[in-house]
């Protein structure tokens, strides 16, 4: 009876071994690819960090939508806070609505809010718990941006600017790219490589 | 008597293990250990100058920040496979993708606790985009990433994400291999 409990004790283990290794295997560079700019954004819904689902639908501007994956902890992330609040702010009024999404599992809803709240982020933070949206759109760095038109349609993806250090930026592909659908124009440059830190899935 | 029976074998268990010590630090160069971490900054052409040159012996570049989780993680196997190529020749450098204000603070602090003893080097370039489309423009420049080279420059080997260290090591070996014939 001792032999078949350890049997049964033992084929559980390499069960929770082999879950356990997949969990780690799966985040060690298996992310689906990001879609290809012009291809259509389907739409999802996420809580926000009072928990209240929220759809992009119901999220996006007029003129398009950000989606900006930022991070609470990520120093890289932070650099951003006050560039990503000033997107934020000087788009609203042109119909381009930044949303940000924090995707980090060891980032909770609450820690997310208490970040906003302390670097003064007035934008809507969605909680990406499981990671869902990060493969859906193949996120995989904070912060990392992913522009899409009125139409649904990716019209940029990648980084905000060249530059972690403010006093360094040369280019500002985000707002380049921003500015050129509010003006009517296609975006010039729709892909520059994001940098940050690697987003941790679960 | 039965006393001194037993004394003999762990007396003999002293004298090697007090012989094997000092083996095993002349090995791991522990005086180089002790010397402060200098991390040197590398710009676009520098970096360049690195991967392209000719070389004699196979060359494994490793991209970090201090900021980035799975880096940290990997590093105490990078500085062991550091520890077992370099005396085959394999030329080993990290290059840290922290900001050029950590130079002479967390990176070095980080490394120096890590007792890594590879040159290493911060890319100070103002925008990474080109650095990272000249490492591999298929690299989208996430972190950690770890490069192979082989004596005539062609990239052999590349990883993003944490090292697999036993498969480094296979692809390590396949290289050095090939230079020692």
């Amino acid at each position: 009876m001792k032999t078949r409990n350890l049997s049964i004790l033992l084929a559980l283990l390499f069960v929770v071994a082999g879950v356990v290794f997949a969990a780690s295997a799966r985040a060690e560079g298996e992310i689906p690819a990001p879609p290809a700019i012009g291809a259509t954004i389907g739409d999802f819904t996420l809580p926000d960090v009072d928990n209240k689902e929220q759809s992009l639908k119901s999220l996006a501007g007029k003129n398009g939508t950000v989606l900006l994956f930022i991070s609470v902890q990520c120093p890289v992330s932070n650099a951003y806070n006050e560039r990503m609040e000033k997107l934020a702010q000087d788009f609203k009024a042109k119909g381009i609505n930044v949303i940000g999404i924090n995707s980090n599992v060891a980032e909770d809803a609450a820690a997310a809010k208490a970040h906003a709240a302390e670097h003064k982020l007035t934008f809507t933070i969605l909680k990406d718990a499981g990671n869902k949206i990060a493969d859906k759109l193949g996120a995989t760095v904070t912060p990392e941006a992913y522009f899409i038109d009125a139409s649904n349609k990716l019209v940029y993806h990648g980084r905000i600017d060249n530059a972690r250090n403010a006093a360094e930026v040369q280019s500002q592909e985000l707002r380049n790219a921003m500015d050129a659908v509010v003006a009517g124009k296609a975006v010039e440059k729709t892909e520059a490589k994001a940098f940050g830190c690697s987003i941790k899935r679960a | 008597m039965r006393f001194s029976k037993a004394i003999i074998p762990i007396a003999l268990c002293i004298i090697l293990l007090s012989l094997a010590v000092p083996a095993q630090r002349r090995k791991g160069r522990t005086a180089t250990t002790l010397k402060p971490i200098v991390v040197a900054p590398i710009n676009l052409d520098a970096l360049k100058g690195l991967i392209t040159q000719q070389r004699e012996h196979p060359l494994l570049i490793n991209f970090w920040a201090t900021y980035c989780d799975p880096c940290r993680e990997e590093f105490p196997d990078l500085v062991k496979i550091d520890k077992d190529y370099r005396p085959r020749a394999l030329e080993f450098v990290t290059i840290s993708l922290d900001d050029v204000t950590d130079i002479k603070t967390s990176v070095p602090k980080f490394l120096g606790s890590m007792k890594a003893t590879m040159p290493a080097y911060l890319l100070d370039v103002s925008d990474p985009e080109p650095a990272i489309d000249l490492v591999d423009p298929r690299w989208q420049g996430s972190l950690p990433a770890t490069f192979l080279y082989n004596d005539k420059g062609e990239m052999v080997y590349k990883h993003i994400g944490r090292v697999k260290p036993e498969e480094l090591r296979a692809e390590i070996d396949k290289v050095i291999k090939k230079v020692e014939k």
